[in-house]
This record gives C-alpha cells, structure tokens and sequence, in this order.
C-alpha cells in the first residue's frame, strides 16, 4: 500500500491545466501552491504495480514539466 | 479495525503531504498553498464557464455561469470584467436558481372560460396578432399598447420599438424605466442635452469624497458600495450619507445626515448659495462651459388623467441666478429641512474645496421624486458651479436600478416620446428611423402619446383595448396599483404578457406567453456607466419558452410585416445589433462592434477607434470634443451645459392629522423589484420571506408598537398589512415609515400615491401620507 | 521703593482676589438647588444591523494584512469545547483578575482587539459585543472539572462547515448558519489571529459581509402561506 509524495512542476501558465489533469486520477491528491507553478501531490495506491502504472500515467500529462519524488511510505497491510 | 487503519492511512497521507510541503518551503521560500477553507471547494474541472453581465440591479457586473451537462449549476464573479473584478452580491450569486423554480412558465396559456388552456405557441401568437390587427381595424393604432422593461435586452427593446412606431406607427410604447429612471434622463437632456453620465466606475478609485444622495448603496448597489469602501480603507476616501433614513450605507459611512423627506431641493439650493457666498465658483469654468436658465414653477403632480405640461426654459444671468438663491441661505433651510447650518455648509466645503475630488451618486431618492427633473438639475448645478465634473474621481453619477436601463430603454429608446436617436417630435430623427428601418418617413407619428402611468390609466378608461407587456410586473411596481389593477382586469382590454414566471400581471392577461430567462438566449445588456455587454445562450429553456425578441418577430410577421423584419431564428441577435448599431454612428455615441463585446467584457460607449470613452466632455478622453477647449459639453447647441434655476416645492401629499406619517418604500439587498425571481431563490427566501413596516423606534414607542406585531398602512386609496420592524435593517425619520415593495403577498404599492414629476413623468413612492393602527 | 510698590500691589491683587471670591460665594447662596434634567436624545438610534460594520471602524486593525500563525491557530472543536452547546456564551478558561469585577474593562482591555498572550499559548478571544461591559452576567469561570451530579446532557451538534454545508450552489458563498444575536461582528470570529481556523474568511477586507452572506432559516410568518406566491398554472388545467 506504497504512499508517495510529489512535487510537481508544471511549465509556466499551464498549473491550472495540469491541476485538471491530476484531479480527474482518482488515487491522487493535490494542493496547489498559490503563488509557484508547483502543486503537491500525494498518490495512494493499493500495490506496486498500480503504483508503477499511475507514475508513467501521471508522466504523461503535457503540461507536466518536472515530477520530483520527496517522500514515499509503505504502511503494511494486516 | 478498519477505521484504525484508515486513520492511519490519512495520518500518512498528511505526513506525506507536509513533508512534500516542506520541500516546496525549500526551494521557493514564501511560497503558499491554498487554505483550509479554499481546499473545501469543489473543483471546477468538468463545468464550463461562459461569461455574461449579471441579470440584476443597473451595476451591471460581470458574471461567469458554470454549466454541466446542458445545465447552470454554477456562478461566480467575473475576475476579467472591470465593474466588479470577481465579486458579487449574494443575488448575482444566486441568480440561477430561480430557472429551476417548479412554477416556470413553459407552455403558452390562453384564458378561455376563465381558465387557463395550454395552448401551442404558434397558435398563442396566431390569436395575439389576430386580436391586434382586430384592434387596430376597429379602434385605430392607438387602441394598441406595448409596455416593456429595462430588463429587455437591447435586440428587445430595439424590435419592439421597431414593430410598434415604425411598423404600426403608433407612439403606445413605453417601459418601466419610466418608473425608475426618467427623472435621470430629463435631467441629463435639460442640462446637458445627451442622456447618461459623463463618467465611470473608475471614478471610485479617484475620489476624496463619495456623496451618497438618497441612496442606500450598500444594499441596493452592494459591489459599487464595497468599491467605495475597499477606497476608504485603501486611501482614506470618505463616504457621507444624505439620506431620509438610516440604513447599512449611513452606518458603513463616514458620516450620515438626514433630512425631511421633499426638502432635498432646498438643500441643494443652499449648498450653491454656500459657494457663491465662500468664492468657491470656479469662474473660468462656467463663463466658458455653462448657461443659466429658468423654467416655470408650480408645474402642479399629474394627479389627474390627462395630465399635460411642457417647460418653457427662459435664459437668465448669474446675478438673477444669485438673487434667487437668497431665499436658501444655510440659517432658513435648516428650519424646514430638519439638516443643521453646520451640516449644509459641512457639505458645501466638501464640493467647495478645490483640491478635493467629489463624486455624487444617487438613484431612486432623487428620481422618484415629483420634482425629480429639477433635483437632478440642481445637483448638477453644484458640479458644475464647481467645475468638478467630467474629470477621473469628480463629477455626479446617476446609478440605474434595471441591467438594461440604459441600453435598452434609454438607448434604443422604448419611451413613447424616443427613437433609437433622439426623439419622435423632432423631424431629423424621424427620417433617420424612418431609412434604417425601411418605413415611409410618415409612418412614424410626431407626437408622444402615453407614458407609463397615463397608459395604465388610458387602460382604465378604455382607451387602451390591447397591452402587451414584457419581463416586467406592473400591478406590483405601479404605484396606486389599486386603481390600476381594477383597470386591467376591465373586460375592455385584452391583456397579454410575455414573462418567465406566473405573476400578480400574468394572473390578469388573456394569453401568456412563455418567455426565455438571461442565459436562456443571447443578448445585449447596457449598464449605468453606458457599458454595452454581450453574452452567448448557455442553457436550453424548458418547453415552448422563447426569446422576446423572437415572439415579437413572429407577431410581425403574422400582422404582415414580414419584411421589415428579415432576421433569422438563429442569428436574430446580432443581425438586429448591427442594424441598430447604425443609428449611433460617429464619435458621440458610436457603439463597440459585436466582435469586441463578444471577446471583452464589455464596451463603454462612445467607443471610437477602437477606445471606450471613459470620461465624456472632457477634451483629454473625448474624440467627440471639438470647441478646442479643455470641456466641451457637445449635447447642447452652443456646446454649453445649463445651470438651472429650480426652486424649493412641497411634495402633493404631507402628513396632517388624520395620515400623520410619511410613507417611504424600497428595496432590500435579498430582493430584487418585484422580487418574481429572487423569492424563487430559496437562499434568498429564506433570508428575507416577507415584507415588513419600519418605524422610528420613538414612534413605535409612542403607538405602543412591538417588534412583529401586524400593523395596517392605509392612505387615501388603500391599505396593506404588514409586521412591524423596529431598530433592525434600517431606521427611518421620526415622522416616516419605510416599507420595501417586493412583497406580492404585502402591496404596499396600493397604498402610494401616483403624483409624477411633470417633466419626466416619473412617479414619486416615496412620499405619500399614511396613518398606521394595530391589527 | 521699588520694593515697597512690590509690596502694596500684592496685597491690592490679594485683596481684589478676595473681593471677588466673597462676592461669588455671596451670590451663590441665592441659587436654588436644582438637579439638571437632561433630555434623552432622540433621533440618534442605530440599526441594530450596523455591528456588521462596527470593528472595521473602531478597531483600527487592518485585517487584510493580518499573518496567519500556523502554530497557535484555534480550531473549531477548541471553540465549541468551551461552550454547553452551540450559541451558548463560552466560559472563561483561564484564571481571572479581580473576582470582584464585573468584567468590563478587565476582560476588555484584552478582548476587544485580541493579541497573543505567553502565558497561554494562544491568541486571544475578541468579542463580538465590547460594548457590553457586564461580561460576567453570562461568562463564568471553571473552577472544577466535575460535576455534581451524574450529568447527561446531549450536546446538540454544531453547523457544519466545509463543502457544500452553508451554500447552495457549487462555489456560492456560504449562508449564516447561526443567529446574530450578539454576534452582529462578523468579523469579530472570523478574521484575525483568534479566529477558529475553519471559519477563518479569506477575504476580510470585504467589509461588508451581507452583501453575500445572509442569514440562513430565517422563520417565515406564520399567517401567511408562502405556497400562495408558487401559483402553479398548470395544474389549473390538467388535473
């Protein structure tokens, strides 16, 4: 059940697209930065695989300049 | 178990969150995020935004309506408009909601019986021109009547002009601006000769000084108002209430001064006597730009039918001018006025003092007045006395109470007396109407007939056999509505009514016809500061629901003016604002082109190569100005503004003995007019359900009246029961009682008197004697 | 001589002083003992509405410039924690002063403009209603933890906040889920570093808040049906 944190950058004037874009992917969440072309985004995923599809899917936004890992945890599943 | 481990999970997904936070802290120190309360919106992703003007009060701000799925959802301000950069009052917020009402009038009803039968439209319209073309066989073209709104959008108001004195060639056109703002526009013409105000909202961000006179701004003109304070705590600006009642603008204000209901005259006569007196004349202003007249006095109210007066201005000099004024020194208004010497001349410094900018605003208190052409020409004497007009954060701005006011009825003109250009009885413009619209030039008859409340009357006589009236309520908003009401329910007339909802009117009419709303089609509106804005049909109207403008057209068609009115279904709207565009050509009224409007949020008037105009008059903003002098005020023939020589009269009706109080009526920021849309919006139902009856907390007092209890208003000509309200939204005058007029459940409007000013023929509600008793 | 002029004039302008005083107390034993009666001024009410404003005027904070400290913000449940149920007055949850007072400018002279306080961690309270000085006719103290008896008292639950709660479109301003009695200063709770964090409003520069925000479930009259003004047309016709 990995969780990771992101910060994403967008290229310049398109954070509003790319917040459209990250809010329609059900596992992620997002806070914009109001002042920065930066939003933080936290993914939640149930495996690794899904996590691994998410990434390449998140990657593929065109308004995605730069996605930058900051943290990531894996709680266990009881 | 599981609850635990979700717990968990958020608990992770915030550590996870931060730490991401903290890193972004990092790199880009001062960075924000959005906050606690921003994160609990709803994300606008899948709506889709179109921008319009707000379908409200004469502000006119922008608006953006979110749809999904065929559907408005919702509103938000528009950041890119320049009237309310991205904030609106709780009505604009909500204003979609009254579409969804259950009660929408979706299928035409024809009254057969004495009930009402769903009828197909087309057939509805078949029996509307029948009974027309029947009218006007049997009884002549002025048997025929149409009465329409400032709520009309401009392709409206322009078809119905041109169906009605163009096609028809009857003058049996008139609006229910002639109720709000035609006190504003005979004083606009008799003082300066062009209609509308010389500045803008920019003024606001310029001013030292904001006059509110008679005007409750921060309820009635609530985004103006926040304007005005966002300038008071930004730069100190100041705001003075003048006013007969203390409401949210006196407390929001600097300072507020009240006076005895009428006397407004007097104290604008007195504060030019205070700078005369103190030399504050600017002296090269008015030998260069500025006219002194007088008209007759003692006009008489209009209280009887047939009513007739036209003025007969005669050139005075500035000493006569100042002779005159002797009689309103400071010392002798304050005795009648109830305002005290230091308050007049504390106003008179204020306009006085040259380096302090001064903006006058003003809607209703001074244009229902019986004396309301006189009022607005003599605060116009104080401006222009002092010069302080047509210039960034100086000069009087006369607010509107409709969205199309101005761009509908004062512009395309939808008054009996008007054309699209100037006027009927004037032969230049009724040729120009007469080429545009493809007609004989004798088409158009040269003499005004009815105004507003002479053609309510007419319908009471008998007169009128036909009315047909559009987005507008006039057995709410009449005054004296008890004679009116009787009249139009006379067998004698046939009565239609276009409208969106059923109505107090629409429970009168023969045929109902189903009207699209705002979003429901494509329109034009023009607002108080001559801002010409369009916006694009966003939704489907329900049923058989159409476009005025559209119905009108059918009409015509069916009366066999089919080809003076060659528009498409489809295109109808822009086909009709670039015909109407011609009439307004050149650099004093020229219009922006459609392209313009549909990319920007709005126009300013004239719109010369490519520019709005912002100040009018003014040689440094003005292409239209042409004398080689800083002002050129172009309305008038020798370029020169009038300064009018109007004095000091009693209102027809005052409290005595057997009706000791004054009856002033209004609005509340919750409603709007007759309130047939706002009290459809639940919000706004639930905040302010019914009307109520203010008094004087002295007053009460003295009458034993509680907070609540039921209280019955009567005047010479009828009565209405409303509860009481005591030291709540507002505070009137000892002597005065205040009543706002949305209430369809509460018609105050059968009480009030239907004096009207004999220039504008505009009613005053907001003075008549009433006596008061518990129920 | 000099010094002998020096002399007689001051005993002259000791003795004119004298004079002057003997015959002002002289003429005062002939006034009559009179209690001044002053007539209540009228015509200087003000709607009770006006306290929307009342802070923005007098308290000469600029709320618009206003940082936010993250680590000493209240929250919501902080604010009802201190108070029997919704709309009740909140205790005092701090020591007081002077037990004698009756609140007044004890408790104003910090809770009319707020501030942060060491000792308590925390930013202070601001009232909505300062110019109602017997602050402890409603407030009280809590000097224990128990309470006398076994206690069941169901705490009604408060209004929501957040999404979709006060408002009724997406995106349109949030109605007023609480009365205004008393509470007329909007931004007396919701603005400032006091102010609960999720009914903090973002835009306290606005001024005047009614103009979107208004009272929500205001009671209609009871003698007056409001379905008569829904006039249904149709069913006139197709029942």
């Amino acid at each position: 059940m990995p969780i990771k944190s992101y910060l994403a950058h967008a290229f310049t004037g398109k954070k509003e697209e790319l917040l459209g874009a990250l809010q329609k992917i059900n596992q992620c969440e997002v806070v914009p930065a109001k002042n920065e072309d930066v939003i933080v985004l936290v993914t939640d995923t149930s495996n690794e695989i899904e996590e691994e599809t998410l990434k390449e899917r998140i990657e593929a936004i065109d308004s995605l300049k730069i996605l930058s890992l900051v943290s990531g945890f894996n709680p266990p599943q009881n | 178990m599981i609850k635990s481990d979700t717990n968990r999970r958020s608990f992770i997904k915030k550590m996870a969150m931060l730490s991401a936070m903290t890193a972004a802290a990092s790199m880009f120190p001062g960075i924000l995020f959005a906050t606690e309360q921003e994160k609990g919106i709803p994300k606008d992703a899948n709506l889709d935004w179109k921008k319009g003007p707000c379908r409200f009060c004469g502000v006119g701000c922008g608006v953006l309506v979110g749809t999904e799925n065929g559907k408005a959802v919702a509103v938000k301000g528009d950041p890119n408009c320049s009237v309310n950069k991205g904030l609106l009052c709780v009505k604009g917020y909500h204003q979609i909601m009254c579409i969804q009402s259950k009660d929408r009038l979706t299928h035409a009803l024809v009254k057969k019986n004495g009930r009402y039968e769903k009828t197909p439209l087309s057939e509805a319209l078949d029996l509307v021109a029948n009974k027309m073309k029947e009218t006007i066989q049997v009884h002549g073209k002025d048997a025929v009547a149409m009465y329409t709104s400032g709520q009309s959008t401009i392709p409206e108001g322009y078809v119905a002009s041109k169906l009605m004195k163009g096609a028809i060639g009857t003058n049996n056109l008139d609006c229910n601006a002639r109720l709000c703002m035609a006190s504003a526009v005979a004083g606009f013409l008799t003082t300066f000769g062009a209609d509308e105000p010389m500045g803008c909202y920019e003024d606001i961000d310029h001013a030292d000084y904001f006059i509110t006179w008679g005007n409750n701004m921060a309820e009635m003109h609530p985004v103006l108002f926040s304007r005005m304070l966002e300038q008071k705590t930004r730069r100190g600006a100041k705001i003075i209430d003048f006013a007969t009642r203390t409401t949210r603008s006196s407390t929001a204000s600097d300072r507020s001064i009240l006076f005895e209901p009428q006397t407004d005259l007097a104290i604008a006569n007195a504060i030019c006597y205070e700078i005369i007196k103190n030399g504050w004349v600017n002296k090269t202003f008015i030998e260069k730009h500025c006219n002194f007249s007088k008209g007759i006095t003692n006009m008489g109210y209009g209280l009887e039918d047939h009513y007739k007066f036209s003025d007969k201005p005669e050139k005075i000099d500035f000493e006569s001018y100042k002779e005159f004024l002797k009689d309103y020194s400071p010392e002798k208004v304050s005795k009648y006025s109830k305002v005290s010497v230091k308050d007049i001349k504390y106003l008179a410094a204020i306009y006085g003092d040259p380096n302090k900018k001064v903006v006058s605003y003003w809607c209703m208190g001074m244009n229902q007045h019986t004396r309301g052409t006189w009022m607005n020409n003599l605060l116009y004497n104080i401006h222009l006395l002092t010069g302080k007009i047509s210039q960034p954060g100086n000069g009087p701005f006369s607010l509107t109470g409709q969205p199309s006011a101005c761009g509908t009825a004062r512009e395309v003109g939808t008054f009996t007396h008007k054309l699209p250009k100037g006027v009927v009885t004037n032969e230049k413009h009724r040729r120009l109407a007469a080429k545009i619209w493809k007609v004989p030039y004798e088409q158009i008859p040269s003499k005004p007939t009815y105004h507003a409340t002479e053609m309510f009357r007419a319908v009471d006589r008998g007169d009128i056999k036909f009315i047909w009236t559009q987005a507008t309520n006039p057995l709410v908003s009449l005054p004296k509505t008890s004679r009116y009401r009787a009249g139009i329910e006379q067998e004698s007339c046939f009565v239609v009514v276009s409208d969106v909802f059923p109505r107090q009117t629409s429970d009168v009419a023969d045929v109902i016809l189903p009207a699209s709303w705002h979003i429901e089609k494509s329109g034009l509106y023009g607002n108080s500061e001559r801002r010409t804005q369009h916006w694009d049909k966003m939704v489907e109207a329900p049923g058989e629901a159409t476009p005025d403008a559209w119905m009108f057209i059918e009409v015509a068609k069916r009366l066999g003016f089919g080809e003076l009115f060659p528009y498409s279904k489809e295109n109808h709207v822009e086909e009709i604002y670039n015909e109407y565009r011609q009439f307004h050509e050149g650099a004093k009224h020229g219009m922006a082109p459609l392209e313009v409007l549909k990319k920007e949020s709005g126009a300013i008037w004239p719109y010369v190569n490519g520019k709005s105009t912002q100040w009018r008059f003014n040689a440094k903003y003005d292409p239209a100005c042409t004398n080689g002098e800083d002002f050129h005020f172009y309305g008038k023939p020798d370029g020169k503004a009038v300064i009018w020589q109007r004095p000091f009269e009693e209102a027809p009706e005052k409290p005595n003995k057997e009706y000791p109080f004054w009856l002033n009526t209004g609005r509340v920021i919750e409603h709007w007019h007759t309130g047939s849309m706002t009290r459809r919006i639940p919000v706004l139902h639930q905040a302010m359900p019914n009307a109520y009856v203010e008094f004087h907390p002295d007053d009460a007092k003295a009458l034993g009246i509680r907070n609540g209890e039921n209280i019955k208003v009567s005047s010479r000509r009828g009565s209405c029961v409303l509860p009481a309200s005591i030291n709540e939204r507002g505070l009137p005058t000892k002597g005065q009682i205040f009543v706002p007029f949305f209430d369809e459940n509460m018609l105050i409007n059968d009480v009030t008197l239907d004096a009207f000013c004999p220039i504008s023929k505009e009613p005053d509600y907001k003075k008549c004697a009433v006596k008061v008793e518990k129920v | 001589m000099k010094k002998r002029i020096g002399i007689i004039s001051f005993f002259v302008v000791i003795f004119i002083a004298f004079i002057v005083i003997w015959n002002y107390s002289y003429q005062q034993r002939f006034e009559e003992a009179y209690i001044p009666i002053i007539v209540t001024p009228t015509g200087n009410f003000i709607p009770s509405e006006s306290g929307m404003f009342r802070r923005f005027d007098d308290g000469g904070l600029d709320y618009s410039n206003m940082p936010v400290d993250e680590n000493h913000q209240r929250t919501l449940k902080e604010y009802y924690d201190n108070r029997a149920y919704h709309g009740a007055p909140p205790s005092i949850p701090h020591p007081v002063t002077i037990e004698l007072s009756i609140g007044g400018n004890t408790c104003i002279q910090c809770h009319k403009n707020g501030g942060f306080v060491e000792k308590f961690n925390a930013y202070t309270p601001i009232t909505p209603h300062p110019e109602m000085v017997n602050c402890r006719q409603c407030h009280v103290t809590k000097n224990t933890k128990s309470t006398f008896k076994e206690f069941a008292f169901a705490k009604p639950k408060p209004p929501l906040v957040g999404k979709g709660a006060n408002n009724a479109m997406q995106g349109s301003p949030p109605m007023i889920p609480h009365q205004l009695q008393m509470r007329e200063s909007c931004i007396a709770c919701h603005a400032g570093p006091s102010a609960p964090k999720e009914i903090k409003v973002t835009h306290p520069e606005r001024v005047n808040c009614r103009q979107c925000h208004l009272p929500k479930n205001n009671e209609t009259l009871k003698h007056i049906d409001v379905s008569t003004f829904l006039r249904q047309f149709d069913s006139l016709n197709e029942k």
